[in-house]
């Protein structure tokens, strides 16, 4: 099992990726952050998660946040969680990819993913 | 068991590409050297430019610009230190073609010239070689001594043969900016289509290709391009220009049918080369059938070939290691292949070329499990 998840900064930021371990990324997330970072996480085929990770930064070429010629997995100001999410729930199933919404609001003081009973969030 | 998989239509909707395809036809727009030299200031990389010749306080000193004079042929010396050796062929079947030859495209020689008044070859040997030995064939109307012919010279004065030898390695590529394949690309369909000059074979199956890639919505664009991320697209040329027209119009048609929201991925053009040549030498047909159960394995699978090639890669690497010992370079010819065991370890019942599943036997074996537990 494989999975994708967009995520919103605790600025607000909208960002996405994919993981194996989806607790352990969010772990990360939240000690960098030092806060609690909420996911919204899909699971399915690896190669699926990939190929639509490949397709969010190919169409949203223009709006990745760039760092010093360093290409973040983040948005642009101007592009609102809502819009990510949007765009995401469209592609999935206009390009049939195999990938479920599985957790709307994970963090990692839920649990495992895998084990399928989370925790209240925190 | 049947076939695993189903294609499933995915809604097509309009491609930019189809208006802004730049090879569609030329801009037809001529710009000023002042407009090049506004995008130049504007450019963050060459103000960082022009700041280290500001830390440098370099200035150009004019007089070693290169001067230009028409010098006897039979002036010219080329110092073999300097210069490669004449490569004959590229003479008699590059520069000396009787079809292409063209004195108005021949180049002026670089040279250098020394303080005794000689003539030293730079770059450009090939060129007087050829010219001199027209003339001396006699081809050259009134002219009947190639030691007497002038022929245009850029040169430096200088006595510095490391001058020479740095100008050679320049002239001949490092630090020089080659034309990419794309932009070869261009301009062969370029004289073509806007010069309306079908005098080159080349150039007109070039163009002809890519005729047929536009006529499947598939387009060749610039490596970087802010294009590429237009559904159809394609920035590896060369593979491109190994498929001949009809492998072209099967490889391009597929895409455009079922992966028409992609762009092209480098894989279609080995997957239907291979496939191509494969069923015909087995005298099979590319069945619509057999298409369509591909095109729904890679969605189902994959997604696209993009990540297709992802897992195929990292299949083919644990294949050679278990087989070898050792992690063996990547083969082209693994698509077709992997593709085709896929096709049927999932049920596929069209006949396939046998040569597909021979070559790279077991490679299958090696994908992801959650890939292969679908079945």
């Amino acid at each position: 099992m494989y999975y994708f998840y967009l995520i919103e900064s605790l600025g607000g930021r909208a960002g996405f990726g994919i993981a194996q371990d989806i607790k352990e990324r969010n772990k990360q997330y939240c000690s960098h952050a030092g806060g609690i970072v909420k996911m919204q996480v899909y699971s399915g085929l690896r190669a699926h998660a990939k190929a639509l990770e490949r397709t969010i930064k190919t169409q949203y070429v223009d709006n990745i946040w760039i760092i010093e010629e360093w290409k973040t997995e983040w948005l642009n100001d101007n592009i609102p969680m809502s819009e990510l999410k949007e765009y995401v729930d469209s592609l999935i199933a206009e390009r049939h990819f195999r990938l479920k919404l599985i957790v709307p609001n994970y963090d990692f003081t839920q649990g495992n993913i895998e084990e399928g009973k989370l925790n209240e969030s925190s | 068991m049947s076939f695993s998989f189903t294609y499933e239509e995915v809604i097509r909707k309009p491609n930019p590409m189809a208006k802004i395809n730049p090879l569609k036809r030329g801009t037809g727009k001529t710009v000023s050297l002042q407009d090049r030299i506004d995008k130049l200031e504007q450019a963050a990389v060459w103000k960082k430019a022009m700041k280290a010749w500001q830390i440098e306080n370099k200035k150009v000193d004019i007089k070693r610009m290169p001067k230009v004079a028409m010098v006897k042929l039979g002036q010219i010396e080329i110092d073999e230190d300097i210069q490669r050796q004449l490569d004959e062929k590229h003479c008699a079947n590059k520069i000396a073609d009787v079809q292409l030859f063209d004195p108005a495209l021949l180049q002026t020689l670089q040279c250098i010239k020394t303080s005794k008044g000689k003539y030293k070859s730079v770059d450009g040997q090939h060129t007087a070689s050829t010219v001199a030995g027209l003339i001396s064939a006699g081809y050259f109307e009134g002219v009947t001594d190639w030691r007497e012919f002038e022929f245009p010279v850029q040169y430096i004065e200088t006595d510095n043969l490391a001058f020479a030898r740095r100008a050679f390695s320049i002239l001949n590529g490092k630090g020089k900016k080659k034309q990419s394949a794309y932009q070869q690309l261009r301009n062969a369909v370029f004289i073509v289509r806007i010069d309306k000059d079908k005098t080159d074979d080349e150039d007109v199956e070039l163009e002809k290709k890519v005729a047929v890639a536009e006529s499947h919505n598939c387009f060749p664009v610039e490596a970087d391009s802010d294009l590429a991320k237009y559904p159809g697209t394609f920035t590896n040329i060369a593979t491109f220009k190994t498929l001949n027209e009809s492998e072209l119009e099967v490889a391009c048609g597929w895409h455009n049918k079922y992966f028409h929201y992609e762009s092209a991925h480098v894989s279609l053009f080995f997957i239907y080369r291979d496939l191509c040549r494969q069923f015909d030498s087995a005298k099979l047909k590319l069945t619509p059938k057999l298409q369509e159960e591909l095109a729904a394995l890679v969605q189902n699978l994959f997604g696209n070939l993009s990540q297709f090639q992802e897992s195929v890669t990292e299949a083919h690497r644990r294949w050679t290691v278990k087989r070898y010992g050792y992690q063996a370079n990547w083969d082209d010819d693994a698509y077709a292949c992997a593709l085709i065991q896929l096709y049927q370890h999932f049920g596929g019942k069209e006949k396939v070329a046998p040569t597909l599943l021979d070559h790279f036997d077991g490679l299958i074996e090696f994908f992801d499990e959650d890939i292969l537990n679908l079945a």
